[in-house]
């Protein structure tokens, strides 16, 4: 309760200048910072949040205002029922929309949603609706939300842009907003950790759509009074939309308000004064503005100003007890796999890019409670096996099993759920989170809400010897990344976990402290597979080696054997060296 | 509805289509050498509109002429912005919000030269008056406009000047290999940061030049860009993001998607049609005719 | 002619190389060797400039040229033969040929370049027009050892050319790299995994191990010593 005070202040404060200001006009400029800002809220949520930069919101604002005007005038709706019906039509686009966008990648996502509202825009003025003015009401005004006071305006704006900030606040704190900020820092981490991303997009991005069509029927009624297409479905809409976040901070939910405040009472104030004799000075100034928040403070102020904190130097972190506490990796509903029995198979798996074959009919067992080592040469066809089999590659032939079942072909996150962990050659942070957020995304592959997720968070972390919740991964050394890393997976509780080059960037005792870990793992029930390069380790560590080259399986068995191995010799050293130490050792 | 009929759509698209071409051009090097999309791509074409117009009106300059004029002034044009600007807003790891950022930035660019030649210039719509803007070449049954005629040939020759630059010669075999492979291009000893300065001057310079032809049968005003932009983008993905022979073909074909929409759709909508195709390339088939593997997004 | 002296690089916050020290000499050929992860390609990246070191000097013909762009150091006379090949993909063979020989100190000999290069790998003569994404690993191979002639350079960087090659293809591109050495007075940098084809190739070799120097001789005593297999596999 007490985290919602500053949303209650600035609701007070929204009603206090509500009452405080005398003029009209500035009533006026007051529901526009309104506007904005709630607005600025929705687009947050899809492209601040989770990172997926829309140029088409305004699509949501011209469909909340049109449904809401339209129905109106053809049924006589009131537009406090229209606005509700113009909310889910805009939810449904939104949905449209969201499942065929979202499967491209990056920059096209980006050029797609800016064709969505020109379409719109040219459907309207086709359809005859250019001009759509809102019929006055003479009894009942405001029933039909015409009011002759702008204050009502004001607190109307003032309810959306609470009822938005409450949405954001709600976000930030729920399993929803962990997956958004990590899928947006990185994806591919993210559904390696169990965050399904298209699911959490399209909540989102539904999520987002309705506060925009709700602003965009009180924009309608407060300021335009008559509906164009270009009023509501136009780019200075999403221009306006855009400058206050960018300005005031994307990705918090204060940055709109903050750059509302800032600019919209400006550019109003410069298009009441020289607007006449300057026509165009808004645009001018929106556009400065986002070139120079580009060049200089991309982040916006909002972050600008956090960062003034000094930040805080990698220091080492101080080890946990030394009764290390257990590696709980229990789920409801799954019943551990008996020791030395089949977890994981790989039948006959092959894969190729452009004609090489990574993968060349690779058959693999992993048993319950060991831990297997994957070795080879550069380009042996290693982390392409690992991307097979978390979900990142399908294979071109073959079957992968877990616990019976096949699961090739599933999305990286279900494979998670079901119970396969993975870390990554360079570590793959969510950087603006701290690490306990960090390990908490992986414990919500499990859990539905905060605070268990953060009990079982708290818990790996403690399993892995790290403290420092509150730290961000910027200022953590590369063993307490790996750790950190390592507790994600962990928060997901798996039963096999996929470690890729663990130990390398580690200085000698940083390996040492890893694979007493990966010991213990073990020990705890869960299997590990690791690929590895640092070979005086690996050989120690593991239960079983697999020998890989050019994407075929060469050699398995036990380290000390498979080291011997001339196969494998050839492999690594190629063959002449071979001949060449025999030859050593033979001089006649 | 005869062939000829037909015919008469398909020339039309195919002459506006080669000026459409020439744009998207300019705009498809800026991306393939520098991986950004620039925003303000259509109103550098309108500010070479109105260098051609103030050309003409004032020095009598013919605007054909005077859309080769525009070339070396915009060049430099484009080589400053790309220093002042764009230089700065430089990596910090992720390529998408470094993507992102160009846009952002660009979009920004775009308001301000749109609005501030409002301002400057008022939003009253301006043209010039040419013998051949209204008459026209009979080829059989088919009418081809004099004025779009001349625009498609000198488009043609400016591209195929494009072409030579960029295959023959070792400064465009460079612009070539710095979008094809930026730190290999740099093992050879390709400055890639001078490279992308020089595409981007290319790239306005080109576009621009488009702007003086469009000139010799378009209104002038400041609004015109957000027209344009939006088939540029769609010719550029229609080729392949990166392509430039394939933004050329994009650029034709786009020309003649709009002309063919008018045999269904009235007026107001001709760009819808254009919509859709985007839609379905960025669906259907995303790397576009001939479009290059997309490199770290 | 290269001094390189306490060299530290991180990459993507791993510390890929600690306090690394080598020297190549005039016309002499050195090869690094080493296992997977031991920042053999990170060094090289360093001395051609595709990364930027944390510390250290990187001296070449006496300046220290660690703080400058790679195409600067191209320009200089290094050339670069990249991991993984990294030809031109959209650019035919004969134009990549013809970017290798882009800086000024080269160009005005590309003719003559071309021939030698022809000469030395007839199949790409064969093949000058093709587009080099169509060409195979081992050809690509050729494409960018000769890219890297074109530049006439003074000190050549060759990093892993086996990777991903058949064993036909790689001793045809060793023999080739031997035929490099006899022919021209070029001073030669190899990086290799394949450990015997390199260090017999060379007059002088270092061993890399996670990021740090660990052996370095003459090239018959290395040939003979059992710890460069250990660095390999632990044993």
């Amino acid at each position: 309760m007490r985290r919602l005070l500053p949303i209650a202040l600035v609701v007070l404060v929204g009603v206090a200048l509500t009452f405080t200001l005398a003029e009209r006009y500035h009533h006026r400029v007051l529901t526009l910072v309104l506007v904005w800002a709630t607005m600025g809220l929705a687009w947050n949520i899809i492209s601040g949040y989770a990172g997926q930069t829309s140029f088409g919101h305004q699509a949501f604002f011209g469909i909340g205002a049109y449904v809401t005007v339209l129905l109106v005038v053809t049924t006589g709706l009131t537009p406090w029922i229209g606005m509700a019906a113009g909310m889910v039509a805009a939810v449904v686009a939104a949905v449209l929309i969201g499942l065929p966008t979202f499967r491209l990648a990056g920059i096209y996502f980006a050029l797609a949603t800016l064709a969505y509202p020109l379409i719109f825009r040219i459907v309207m003025e086709y359809l005859g609706y250019q001009e759509v003015p809102i019929p006055m009401i003479r009894d009942r005004p405001a029933a039909y939300m015409q009011f002759r006071d702008p204050r009502a305006y004001d607190l109307l704006a003032l309810a959306a842009l609470g009822g938005t900030l409450l949405l954001s606040h709600w976000i930030e704190g729920s399993r929803l907003g962990y997956a958004l900020r990590a899928l947006k820092a990185n994806e591919q981490a993210a559904e390696a950790a169990g965050v399904d991303t298209f699911r959490a997009k399209m909540v989102a991005y539904t999520l987002s759509a309705a506060p925009a069509a709700v602003i965009g029927a009180i924009y309608a009624h407060a300021i335009l009074f008559v509906v164009t297409p270009d009023a509501v479905f136009g780019v200075l809409v999403i221009v306006q939309t855009l400058v206050v976040c960018l300005v005031g901070g994307v990705g918090s939910k204060w940055g709109p308000l903050i750059g509302s405040a800032i600019m919209v009472p400006m550019s109003e104030t410069l298009d009441a004064t020289v607007g006449d004799q300057l026509p165009g000075i808004q645009g001018v100034v929106y556009g400065a503005a986002l070139v120079l928040v580009m060049l200089f403070a991309p982040e916006g102020i909002y972050w600008r100003l956090g960062a003034l904190r000094p930040a805080r130097r990698a220091v080492e972190a101080p080890r946990v007890s030394a009764v290390a506490p257990r590696i709980d990796t229990t789920v409801a509903g799954r019943s551990p796999v008996e020791r030395g029995a089949a977890l994981l198979e790989v039948r006959g798996v092959s894969r190729a890019f452009l004609g090489l074959r990574a993968l060349d009919d690779v058959s693999i067992s992993v048993r319950a409670g060991e831990v297997l080592g994957v070795i080879g040469p550069n380009g042996a066809g290693k982390t392409t096996l690992f991307n097979v089999l978390n979900g990142f590659l399908l294979p071109d032939a073959g079957q992968v099993r877990y616990r019976g079942t096949p699961i090739h072909g599933l999305r990286p996150s279900a494979i998670c759920r079901r119970g396969i962990g993975r870390t990554f050659q360079v570590v793959r942070t969510f950087p603006q989170l701290t690490v306990l957020d960090n390990v908490m995304v992986g414990a919500f592959a499990h859990e539905t809400s905060p605070p268990p997720a953060r009990a079982r968070a708290l818990a790996a972390m403690a399993a892995v010897g790290l403290g420092r919740a509150d730290d961000v991964p910027g200022a953590l050394t590369t063993l307490d990344l790996r750790l950190m890393e390592l507790a994600r997976c962990l928060a997901s509780a798996p039963d096999l976990i996929l470690l890729d080059e663990p130990l390398a960037g580690l200085a000698r005792d940083g390996v040492e402290t890893m694979a007493a870990l990966v010991r213990r793992v073990r020990d705890a029930g869960v299997s590990v597979v690791i690929i590895e390069h640092t070979m005086y380790a690996v050989v120690q560590l593991v239960d079983r080696l697999i020998v890989l080259d050019h994407g075929r399986r060469i050699a398995e068995g036990r380290p000390n054997d498979v080291v011997r191995d001339p196969a494998v010799i050839e492999a690594y050293l190629g063959q002449r060296w071979l001949r060449h130490v025999e030859g050593l050792r033979d001089p006649c | 509805m005869s062939v000829s009929d037909l015919a008469q759509y398909v020339v039309t698209g195919l002459l506006v289509g080669g000026v459409y071409a020439l744009m998207s051009i300019g705009l498809a090097l800026i991306f393939g050498v520098m991986r950004v999309v620039n925003f303000a791509q259509g109103d550098f074409m309108m500010l070479g509109m109105y260098l051609t117009y103030f050309l003409a009106v004032v020095s009598g300059v013919d605007p054909l002429l005077g859309a080769l004029l525009t070339i070396p002034p915009f060049f430099l044009v484009g080589v400053g912005i790309h220093r002042a600007l764009l230089v700065r807003v430089t990596g910090g790891g992720d390529p998408q919000r470094l993507m992102d950022a160009q846009l952002i930035l660009t979009l920004g660019l775009s308001l301000i030269i749109t609005n501030g030649t409002t301002m400057l210039l008022t939003p009253m719509p301006r043209g010039i008056k040419t013998a051949y803007a209204t008459q026209a070449f009979a080829v059989g049954p088919v009418l081809l406009n004099q004025a779009r005629s001349y625009a498609f040939l000198l488009a043609l020759v400016l591209a195929g000047v494009v072409y030579v630059f960029l295959t023959r010669t070792d400064l465009g075999k460079a612009l070539r290999a710095a979008a094809d492979d930026p730190e290999a291009a740099g093992y050879q000893g390709i400055d890639v940061r001078a490279m992308h300065g020089l595409a981007f001057g290319v790239g306005i310079a080109l576009v621009a030049a488009a702007g003086g032809l469009l000139a010799t049968y378009h209104p002038i005003e400041p609004t015109v860009a957000v027209n344009f932009i939006v088939l540029m983008f769609v010719a550029v993905v229609l080729g392949g993001l990166g392509s430039i022979p394939g933004a050329f073909a994009g650029g034709l074909l786009i020309g003649l998607v709009q002309s063919l929409t008018l045999l269904v759709l009235p007026f107001q909508l001709q760009n819808v049609g254009v919509f859709i195709t985007f839609l379905l390339v960025l669906y259907l088939r995303p790397q576009g005719l001939f479009g290059q593997r997309l490199r770290a997004v | 002619m290269l001094k390189i002296a306490g060299l530290n690089v991180s990459y993507g916050g791993l510390h890929a190389l600690a306090d690394v020290s080598l020297e190549v000499g005039e016309a002499e050929f050195v090869t690094i060797v080493g296992p997977n992860g031991a920042g053999k390609t990170t060094l090289l990246k360093a001395i051609g400039g595709g990364v930027p070191p944390a510390g250290g000097r990187i001296e070449y013909r006496g300046e220290d040229i660690a703080g400058r762009p790679s195409h600067m150091r191209a320009r200089l006379g290094i050339a670069h033969v990249p991991e993984g090949r990294k030809v031109f993909s959209s650019l035919s063979v004969l134009e990549n040929l013809e970017m290798g020989s882009y800086r000024s100190a080269a160009r005005p000999r590309r003719a003559e370049g071309l021939d030698s290069v022809y000469g030395l790998f007839p199949v790409l003569r064969e093949r000058r027009a093709q587009l080099a994404g169509s060409l195979s690993g081992g050809e690509q191979q050729m494409l960018a050892i000769g890219r890297g002639l074109m530049a006439r350079p003074d000190l050549l960087l060759l990093d892993e050319p086996s990777q991903g090659l058949g064993p036909r293809i790689v001793q045809i591109i060793f023999e080739a790299i031997a035929a490099i050495r006899r022919a021209r007075r070029l001073t030669i940098l190899l990086v290799e995994q394949r450990v015997v084809e390199a260090l017999e190739l060379c007059d002088r070799g270092y061993v890399l191990e996670t990021g740090r120097v660990t052996l370095v001789g003459e090239r018959d005593t290395l040939l003979a010593d059992p710890r460069v297999q250990r660095a390999y596999l632990g044993a």
